[in-house]
């Protein structure tokens, strides 16, 4: 009886062990620097999800659903949450053209100024679809590393495109678990 | 004792805790609301088939509310009811016992159908400039601030049909809905996204300590949702009264709520609301008839308009969603767009044309200006001799009893989770339909004392040669009476079933201050369509395959050849029906 009971033990302490490993398998450096500026691309409603996870990893941070380079000024890494809401342009007074555009001059700025890109994908299989594969497609490749909550990749686009531009990528299950990968990516201000 | 017996004795105090630990986990889950099975492909019409009864709702499980009581010998209006409190647990983002709404009723022993107009109404201060902050409109006094807050109507208007017309008590009606709160119920995809797309405005006004945030985040799909304080709330009221909500403590936690965030709502405005029961808008389609709503519900008097039209146009020769017929059905909606603008507002203190502008001679005025190959550009209202006067006439749920009695329900709390503003340990949401005032301190509909904002909302019964045919509504804002005529065009000219007819691709177009908007279609329309409509000159918004931006219809349809009853329930959202 002891015996079982001591093998189910052994059985049972592997399998929390091996969970707790799993996590740590990525290899997650801190590879990017603070303050960071947080902005979306596609005007989706996930920008304000980041902008808690960042509070909560207790970095220094500014949100602007709108930013342009002005707002590049001392800015160590920038933060894109993909994916599109009709709603959010509308509400923005923006049409995707736009949209692609102030992206773009991000971008361009971004690249003279060597601030790295840390995309995240958070809306999950429900903010993926034509309009928001636009924006992944085309600004994707510019990312140092991408967070993706992992049913917004069930079709492995993240993947695809990760594996050709050679940007490491990290799943998650669920929004809440963004946070831990979130706090290792950024060297602490110490 | 040994080293080894300690060292075994402590791990197996640590096995017993977990295993604890895990039933508890278990014995939660268990506990918690099984949705029922809907097919697989929730986008493949399907149709929801009973005999006696039927109840159709934006969620399975208040549909399953409403069976449970017509199965109890309930009529169709306590049905309605009880899925009306049911969709305040289950699907509180849309609708709830914070907001207001319409009902329409048809009585089968009578042959007679009645309105309750249940609709919210201003806070008595309110006046038209309401929302300008330093000579601008400030939105977010609109969405997410006590000014955004109007005298809530539903639990009065829910308790008025009840008690008329309904059979059974309040604590009946609300029990399934106090269940559903209490023990949880698994996530949608639904409710997730929706929960993600208002996270903001929850963080703003709910805060990340309320149930509508899981542990500060929204809720993903399959997590479970309980609002133990909404149970509370609801078991409050069936045992104290309705009367507690207008007038006791649940209305100074009301009051206080809107106050603290900067609303300008008194005791005396719950105190003083009261629903308003009215005759029916009436109109026709070819053998047709439909009963909707009286203004401010517009939605009744918009699809009438749209049908009028509608009936003058070769409509099945052009094909269903032919860029003829879109192109058309555009068009026609830019006019009636224009006559929104002008005219609606609250009957009870500006007058309506009501009789001209859902006559036939109007649709035939406006038929004879819309150009088969061409945008006009331009739609200006429509003008009436002499002075107007309405008084000789003065998330949607259907439910049919075995009598035949059916109820059309509408209702809302505007926006989804409405204002985000919860009273104090209550667990329901205030609407924020005061964002339906106009802009606009010169329109007909600006804010002003008591007034009730103008609603889009259409709930609707038909009958073909005076037998019960078809009863529909619709979420969706100003899409609702557009979506809901294309449905009834979808079954009576197309010849497709009712759910068939719920799921077939949609478009929206509206015109302010007399130009014309961009067409809004759902991507399942063909890429040729499209071509064609931009040919003639129209922009086009493609919109997701099944957007929720046009609505969550559900009906009920009585096949009366046949025998059977028909429930159609919208996948768009988490539409659902139960039969028997």
């Amino acid at each position: 009886m002891k015996k079982i009971l001591i093998a189910a033990l052994l059985v049972f302490s592997l399998l929390i062990i091996e969970a707790f490993t799993q996590g740590k398998k990525e290899g997650v450096l801190s590879i990017f620097e603070q303050p960071i500026l947080i902005t979306s691309a596609g005007q989706n409603a996930e920008v304000h999800l980041a902008s808690v996870l960042a509070k909560r990893a207790e970095l220094t941070s500014t949100l602007s659903k709108n930013a342009t380079v002005k707002d590049l000024e001392n800015i160590k890494t920038i933060v894109v949450v993909l994916g599109t809401s009709l709603k959010g342009l509308g509400a923005a007074g923006l049409n995707m053209a736009q949209e692609k555009e102030r992206i773009n001059l991000l971008v361009e700025e971004a690249h003279k100024k060597n601030i790295p890109f840390l995309f995240l994908h958070l809306g999950g299989e429900a903010r993926r679809g034509k309009l928001s594969d636009e924006f992944i497609n085309m600004f994707l490749p510019h990312a140092k590393m991408v967070i993706v909550v992992k049913s917004g990749n069930k079709d492995g686009l993240f993947n695809k495109i990760c594996d050709k531009h050679d940007i490491h990528l990290i799943e998650v299950e669920r929004t809440v678990n963004a946070l831990e990968p979130f706090k290792q990516v950024f060297i602490s201000k110490e | 004792m040994t080293k080894k017996g300690v060292f075994l004795q402590r791990k197996f105090a640590v096995v017993l805790i977990s295993s604890l630990l895990l039933t508890s986990v278990f014995s939660c889950q268990r506990r918690q609301i099984k949705i029922p099975e809907l097919p697989s492909d929730r986008h493949q019409p399907y149709n929801f088939i009973g005999q006696k009864g039927m109840v159709v709702a934006a969620h399975p499980l208040a549909a399953e509310a409403g069976l449970e009581i017509l199965k109890k010998g309930g009529n169709a209006v306590d049905a309605a009811i009880a899925t009306a409190f049911a969709l305040n647990a289950a699907e509180p983002f849309a609708s709830g016992i914070g907001g207001g709404g319409f009902m329409v009723i048809f009585l089968a022993k009578e042959k007679k159908v009645t309105i309750i107009n249940f609709r919210e109404k201003a806070p008595s201060q309110a006046f038209p400039e309401l929302f300008v902050d330093k000579g601008k409109i400030n939105e977010q006094w609109r969405r997410s601030h006590g000014l955004a807050v109007a005298v809530p109507g539903a639990l009065a208007g829910w308790a008025y049909a009840l008690r008329k017309y309904g059979t059974k008590e309040l604590y009946e009606v609300m029990q399934r809905g106090i269940d559903i709160a209490e023990k949880g119920f698994a996530v949608s995809k639904t409710f997730s996204k929706i929960n993600k797309d208002e996270y903001e405005k929850l963080l703003l006004t709910a805060g990340t300590t309320s149930c509508y945030l899981n542990e500060g985040f929204p809720y993903e799909p399959g997590d479970l949702f309980r609002n133990p304080e909404l149970a509370r709330t609801f078991r409050f009221i069936s045992s104290k009264g309705v009367q507690e909500f207008y007038k006791g403590e649940l209305a100074r936690k009301i009051v206080s709520a809107v106050k603290d965030n900067g609303g300008i709502m008194t005791p005396e405005d719950l105190a003083l609301y009261e629903p308003v029961e009215q005759c029916p808008l009436k109109g026709t389609y070819k053998d047709y008839t439909l009963y909707s709503i009286r203004p401010p519900g517009s939605g009744g008097l918009h699809i009438i308009q749209l049908l009028n039209i509608i009936e003058n146009w070769p409509i099945r020769k052009w094909g269903h969603n032919s860029p003829s017929y879109i192109h058309h059905f555009s068009e026609a909606l830019c006019f009636v767009f224009a006559d929104r603008d002008h005219y609606l507002g609250d009957p009870d203190f500006i007058s309506i044309p009501v009789i001209p502008l859902t006559s036939k001679q109007y649709a035939a005025q406006i038929v004879s200006k819309i150009k088969s190959n061409l945008m006009l550009g331009y739609y200006p209202f429509g003008k009436f001799n002499g002075k107007q006067n309405d008084k000789e006439n003065t998330t949607h749920l259907c439910t049919m009893d075995k009598e035949g009695n059916i109820v059309s329900l509408s209702q809302s709390i505007n926006d989804f989770f409405g204002s985000g503003i919860i009273p104090e340990n209550t667990g329901f949401l205030l609407n924020n339909h005061m964002r339906d005032f106009s802009t606009d301190p010169n329109s007909p509909n600006a804010p002003r004392p008591n007034r009730r904002p103008v609603s889009s909302m259409g709930p609707l019964i038909m009958f073909k040669k005076e037998k019960p045919f078809l009863a529909l509504g619709s979420p969706g804002g100003t899409r609702i009476f557009p979506s809901l005529t294309q449905i009834i065009i979808n079954i009576i000219e197309f010849g497709m079933s009712l759910d068939e007819a719920i799921e077939s691709p949609r478009f929206f177009n509206y015109s302010s201050r007399g130009k014309a908007q961009n067409i809004s279609l759902e991507s399942r329309i063909p890429q040729t369509t499209i071509n064609s409509l931009e040919a003639i000159g129209h922009e086009v918004i493609i919109r997701e395959a099944f957007d929720k931006y046009f609505g969550g219809a559900q009906g009920i349809m009585i096949l009366q050849a046949k025998k059977i009853i028909h429930g159609g329930a919208d996948s768009r959202r988490d539409g659902s029906g139960a039969g028997y």
